[in-house]
């Protein structure tokens, strides 16, 4: 489970100055620095541990639970907490809130690149999770995050799709999975009915954490 | 072939060619260079107005080839698909788009509209035929992209026959064609036997790419000449083909393994009445019946037994009329009825047989205002029973410039009825996640039934929008310039492009409050393929001729195609980050190769030898969306180009004896994931004997 931390040198947001010093010449040059942004690699869901006497995966049906605020794992003995922010079980996610736990948790799942997401706007609605019926990440094939081919048995993670987390201590957050396989690759369609099987469920996503309260990344 | 050679002025040279070597028409050369499936009436091949392409009984035997997909595949324009059996992909359009015809008549039973051309023994072929471009306004449902029309002959020379061939997997394909003729009479007998071991090209896998199957085929074919004027003809074929099946199915990571046995079936019983009541008017009545049967009986390893089954029933009266009004223009007329019918374990219920009801009328005006134009202008009209009547128009143009070039332009729509699946498919796939399938007959009704059971969670906008099908339609130009500079050479360079639209897409509508999927059918895609085909034949001498194709194509999903203009599709960079799609990273529909080349040397001498060399180059095509973006482009999974070589020699005897030797897939280019019709090299060896007739 490596963890490599990604920052992005300092730049100056020249978009608003740019306007504010052709205009008046005055206003200095606001400097801001940029949120780090973390990769995260191999987060394990609820992995396959085995094939019950049918052929059908076995796993042992247990939450990951990873904090986006302190960029770690938390252990399945703080799930009553705030202590966590998301969770991971194969394709479906839990956001610390609602039905799944005492935070202010909520996610939406924004359309776009993760870069462009600069400002999560004003009428936003963050949906809460409301098991079993509704989930604020929908999980589904093609509905939330992921879709799964069951011809070749892959899951997919959707391009272009951001999930936007309000955390368990009601902070933002935007975050990218990047594949749902070990080594952070989809497998191809040829892969080995073992590697289909042991290879998934493990998460692989880029994050960035506001840690001002402010819906600006 | 008096007449032939008649006929054929403007190609001369060519038969002439054929005529002088022992071998009577070589492969090059098109001997038998009277078309009939372009006009649906004999016509030399010099005036034909579309593509066509002409594979003769020669070129079939030296090749080697045994099943129709063995020759097809080095077909210039022509792919062969794996997935449901061996389909033909013509000009980059699926199987379901080219009608099969044996003597004119449709072969059916497709699976997910692909019909396997494995069942089709070459052994007693007279020549294959391939007519690109829409062909509806003449053939109705299913010519959308083009019509194969395979021709036996009942009035062949040869009174015995007999092969044996043996090959790599214990290989064997045996065939005996007996005919006899008196005046009146013609007689023509053909029974194969083919059976392979298969094979299993994919490493540490105990399930065979290619299963154990044995195949027979009988045809039976009978001509009688009642009077001068009158004859009468009947044919009888089948097919069984019995498959040995060890199966992996994966089901959410969960392998079963199945074993069992797979049993199709085909009967084709045709009945045809000619008579000509003079030289300018002839007619022909003809009666067809053909059924297909497929079962398949799988016990999985923990021993629970489970079948598939399939029944299509296809009969079919026809009437067509051929007017020789004057010099100068021709009218065909014709009207016939079909009534079809499917019963499958996969619809409501297995014993009810689903129907369908066709009658249609066509005619077709053929105009030579002078020794330099050809005008076809036809019509065709279909009214169904159980989805919308469509409405098919051609027209095309021969323009001979000189003796040495002419330019040919097709313009006609195509049409491909839903099919009975698409209208009643009653689907639930218990094994794998049981999601559901429903026909758009089937949807409203057993999902309201399901919604009053509480069963149904969700349902989507465009489960309202589901109504009975409409035909999917194409829209098809070709225009093609053939350049014959001398005897010794040709050259063909073609453009192509088709349009099609209402294309019947699967698309989730809703579903169950378990959460698993309902999907139906919805008349909802638009795409195009378009490109360019080139031929180039060279005579070197009167021993050796070359020939090369090369096909470029281009395809694409015109809805795609906009989303992606307006910036909404995203795939993944090396590091998984999402980026946005641009319209070059597109690569169009999957199963479609840009570039495709084939290059043959073919070798003939007086006494009799032959040898071939054929190389063949399809460059990547699209196999697998694994960026999820449901567009293919080049982050996906793509399938590697390849070559494939392919070489035979052999000699004819005069004394009838032939013997051959091959080998197939030289360089043993394998990729089992996406060519599992291409096993690793294989080699055979033929022995054949035919008596000749005494003149």
């Amino acid at each position: 489970m490596k963890k490599t931390v990604q920052t992005i040198g300092l730049f100056i947001m020249v978009a608003t100055s740019m306007i504010a010093c052709t205009k008046s010449e005055t206003a200095a040059p606001i400097v801001v620095t940029p949120l780090t942004i973390y990769t995260v690699k191999d987060i394990p869901a609820d992995t396959v541990v085995g094939l019950s006497a049918q052929g059908a995966p076995v796993a042992r049906g247990i939450y990951t639970f990873y904090s986006l605020e302190k960029n770690a794992l938390v252990p399945n003995t703080d799930s009553a907490s705030t202590k966590w922010d998301i969770a991971f079980l194969s394709t479906r996610i839990i956001i610390n809130g609602g039905t799944s736990g005492t935070g202010l948790g909520g996610a939406f799942i924004f359309t776009g690149l993760f870069d462009d997401l600069k400002t999560i706007s004003a009428d936003s609605v963050f949906k809460t999770d409301n098991a079993p019926t509704s989930y604020a990440v929908t999980s589904g094939s093609g509905k939330g995050w992921y879709t799964y081919d069951a011809l070749n048995n892959l899951v997919t993670p959707i391009a272009g799709r951001v999930l936007v987390i309000k955390t368990a201590s009601g902070k933002y957050a935007k975050l990218e999975i990047t594949s749902y396989y070990k080594g952070g690759v989809t497998l191809p369609a040829s892969a080995s009915v073992e590697d289909k099987l042991y290879k998934q469920r493990y998460y692989n996503f880029r994050f960035a954490y506001q840690p001002n309260g402010t819906k600006t990344f | 072939m008096k007449k032939v050679v008649l006929f054929s002025l403007l190609i001369s040279p060519l038969v002439l060619f054929s005529q002088i070597s022992f071998v009577k028409d070589t492969m090059q050369m098109q001997g038998d260079s009277v078309v009939i499936t372009a006009n649906r009436t004999e016509r030399k091949l010099g005036n034909i107005t579309v593509p066509v392409t002409i594979i003769n009984a020669k070129q079939l035997q030296q090749t080697g080839s045994l099943r129709l997909t063995d020759i097809l595949k080095e077909q210039p324009g022509l792919t062969i698909s794996s997935g449901f059996g061996a389909g033909v992909q013509l000009q980059g359009l699926n199987p379901d788009y080219t009608i099969i015809l044996i003597n004119g008549e449709p072969l059916v039973g497709r699976t997910a509209g692909v019909l396997d051309l494995n069942r089709i023994a070459l052994g007693n072929i007279k020549k294959i035929e391939i007519v690109k471009g829409p062909s509806s306004s003449l053939y109705g449902s299913e010519a959308m992209a083009g019509v194969i029309n395979i021709i036996t002959d009942a009035s062949t020379t040869i009174p015995l026959q007999a092969s044996l061939r043996y090959g790599t997997y214990q290989t064997v394909d045996a065939g005996i064609n007996n005919a006899f003729s008196t005046k009146h009479v013609f007689y023509q007998g053909f029974y194969n036997y083919f059976n392979t071991n298969g094979y299993s090209i994919r490493p540490n896998s105990t399930s065979r790419v290619t299963t154990p199957i044995t195949r027979f085929t009988l045809n039976q074919q009978l001509k009688v000449n009642l009077t001068e004027n009158t004859n009468l003809s009947f044919g009888l074929r089948l097919t069984d083909e019995k498959i040995k099946n060890n199966i992996s199915v994966n089901n959410g990571g969960a392998t079963i393994n199945s074993n069992g046995k797979e049993n199709n079936s085909d009967q084709n019983i045709n009945l045809t009445l000619n008579h000509r009541f003079s030289n300018a008017l002839k007619t022909s009545f003809r009666g067809y019946f053909t059924e297909y049967n497929a079962r398949q009986d799988l016990v999985t390893l923990s021993g629970d037994p489970y079948y598939d089954l399939l029944n299509h029933s296809f009969q079919r009266i026809e009437n067509q009329t051929d007017w020789n009004f004057n010099k100068k223009l021709n009218i065909l007329f014709g009207a016939g009825a079909v009534w079809e019918g499917v019963k499958s374990s996969r619809y409501d219920s297995e014993n009810v047989r689903k129907k369908n009801s066709i009658q249609y009328g066509f005619t077709q005006l053929e105009w030579t205002p002078n020794d330099k134009l050809i005008l076809i202008g036809g019509v065709r009209f279909d009214k169904n029973e159980t989805y919308a009547s469509a409405f098919s128009p051609k027209m095309s143009a021969l323009y001979k410039i000189n003796s040495k070039h002419k330019i040919k332009l097709s313009i006609g729509q195509g049409f491909k009825a839903p099919d009975f699946r698409q209208i009643y498919l009653d689907f639930t796939n218990a094994a794998a996640g049981s999601y559901s399938v429903f026909g758009t007959a089937q949807a409203q009704q057993v999902i309201s039934t399901l919604m009053t059971l509480g069963q149904i969670g969700v349902l989507y906008d465009n489960y309202y929008q589901l109504k009975s099908l409409k035909p999917e339609y194409s829209n098809g130009v070709h225009l093609t310039w053939d350049y014959e500079p001398n005897s010794k050479n040709f050259f063909s360079l073609q453009f192509f492009r088709n349009d099609i639209r209402n294309l019947i897409q699967v698309q989730q509508v809703g579903a169950y409050t378990t959460g698993a999927q309902i999907f139906s059918y919805l008349n909802i895609g638009r795409a195009f393929t378009q490109g360019i085909e080139v031929e180039a034949k060279h005579k070197v001498s009167n021993n050796l001729f070359i020939s090369g194709a090369y096909q470029y194509l281009l395809t694409g999903d015109k809805d795609q195609i906009e989303q992606i203009k307006s910036g909404k599709v995203y795939k993944r960079d090396v590091n998984g980050y999402s980026q946005i799609l641009s319209l070059n990273d597109y690569v169009g529909l999957p199963n479609n190769s840009t570039h495709k080349v084939q290059l043959k040397f073919n070798y003939t001498n007086s006494v009799g030898f032959f040898a071939n060399f054929r190389a063949m180059y399809r460059s990547s095509w699209a196999v697998n969306n694994t960026n999820g973006n449901e567009v293919f482009d080049n982050g996906d999974e793509l399938a590697k180009g390849f070559v494939s070589l392919h070489t035979s020699i052999g000699k004819d005897y005069r004394n009838g004896i032939s013997l051959q030797l091959g080998c197939d897939n030289i360089s043993n280019y394998v990729d089992a994931s996406n060519l599992p019709n291409l096993p690793g090299r294989t080699y055979f060896g033929t022995f054949k004997y035919q008596i000749f007739k005494n003149k």
